[in-house]
């Protein structure tokens, strides 16, 4: 007999624990959700029904842990993320190479590399102001509170950068906010969020984003210049009748011969970085999940 | 005893996995604003009766597949009483694909029909 709606969502945690940690979290928001507006409309209906005989009720028809639990991993297992569609393994090398222009999966790892530079500033400044801020006001009344709001926000943090992995890099990542019970003091959840790995693992990652967005930033515009002036070249050169390279007052002409050399060298240059771009983005992703993302 | 019914539970969950996006995707598309899951449960209670399909809980990973795939849109708003509600909506995308997907529903259900009558 299952007596509250924490006690449910502790049972289908355990049922679930063999499952990816984001469909864990999807399971648990949407059972809460559900439990309790239903719960609600139960007792307009029938106010005389005591609290359990309610919950039994709600539960008969939304199904026991078990049967919720086989649920989410019977739809899990037939669809995958959007963008995780496996590349077809039978054409030839050179064909994957250049399929990168057409994989969402290199565009949107490109994507990221320049989101997390701006992203990566951002949460290294709200972690160091956030968590200098919480240990020097510990000192004064308002100094625990202050330390909630913080953890909190890093949460907040968590999950939105996790939308924008599983959204760029094709990483499964929770949809919906962590279950956190609702009836705990303010204290006791601050208790509760400090003594959780997954808060401090996020500040973690909030640190370890601005090294990596400032990394990812100047590969993509050293590469991105290197390559384009490569390709730039014979046009320059055609175009204004002056050498590319331009040194102690002398300026130096590349030969015509080398014309397609240096375009097909500014291509492959990029290409290579795209292919590049596209394993950075799952190796990210795969970082961002284990940091992120709870198991159970 | 106990075997049919295991046999027929076993069926009737084999049956649902199509037709629970089916029927899930054209609740969403009939309403005139969008919905969040407690909503359509009860919606669907009413059109099932007595008899219950399908349990509740087995509805929202359906909603989460079908987002996915790019037929129905969510957003999530607070609520008066407990947490968030997450409020679905279907898509261009999907209403083509609801009209494709009743198509086949219908040549199953006369196919069906016919096997069932034998002639």
């Amino acid at each position: 007999m299952i007596k509250s709606v924490e006690e449910y969502l502790e049972l289908l945690k355990t049922e679930l624990q063999d499952s990816d940690a984001a469909t864990v979290q999807d399971a648990l928001s949407d059972a809460e959700e559900h439990l309790r507006a239903a719960l609600t409309s139960l007792r307009e209906k029938q106010p005389e029904a005591s609290e359990e005989e309610a919950l039994t009720q709600v539960i008969d028809q939304y199904g026991s842990p078990e049967e919720t639990a086989s649920a989410y991993v019977e739809v899990e297992r037939r669809t995958s993320p959007q963008l995780a569609r496996p590349v077809a393994n039978n054409e030839s090398l050179l064909a994957r190479f250049f399929g990168v222009y057409v994989d969402v999966r290199a565009w949107g790892s490109l994507l990221y590399m320049l989101i997390a530079f701006v992203t990566g500033i951002f949460y290294f400044t709200w972690a160091v102001t956030g968590l200098s801020l919480s240990v020097s006001f510990a000192l004064f009344i308002f100094g625990l509170p202050f330390a909630l709001l913080f953890f909190l926000s890093v949460r907040g943090l968590a999950l939105l950068e996790g939308r924008l992995v599983e959204s760029l890099l094709g990483v499964r990542m929770p949809r919906r906010p962590l279950f956190t019970q609702q009836n705990l003091k303010w204290i006791e959840r601050l208790k509760e969020l400090a003594i959780d790995r997954h808060t401090w693992f996020s500040i973690l990652y909030m640190f370890i984003q601005f090294t990596l967005g400032t990394i990812y930033f100047v590969l993509f515009v050293t590469v991105l210049s290197f390559s384009l002036s490569f390709i730039a070249i014979p046009i320059v050169q055609e175009w204004s009748g002056m050498g590319a390279i331009y040194n102690n007052g002398i300026r130096y002409f590349f030969p015509i011969w080398s014309y397609p050399l240096l375009i097909v060298g500014g291509l492959i240059l990029w290409t290579t970085f795209m292919n590049l771009a596209r394993g950075v983005g799952q190796l990210h992703g795969r970082m961002a999940k284990s940091l992120l993302v709870i198991d159970s | 005893m106990v075997d049919s019914s295991i046999l027929t539970k076993k069926f009737q969950k084999e049956m649902n996995a199509g037709i629970a996006s089916l029927v899930l995707l054209t609740v969403v598309d009939k309403s005139n604003k969008p919905m969040y899951g407690y909503q359509i449960a009860r919606l669907l209670e009413e059109y099932s009766g007595d008899t219950s399909f399908m349990k509740q809980g087995a509805l929202y990973p359906v909603l989460h597949s079908l987002e996915n795939s790019g037929l129905l849109e969510s957003k999530v708003e607070p609520s008066v009483s407990g947490p968030p509600r997450r409020y679905y909506e279907i898509t261009a995308e999907g209403r083509e694909t609801l009209v494709i997907w009743q198509g086949v529903w219908k040549q199953m259900k006369s196919f069906v029909d016919r096997a069932i009558k034998g002639g």
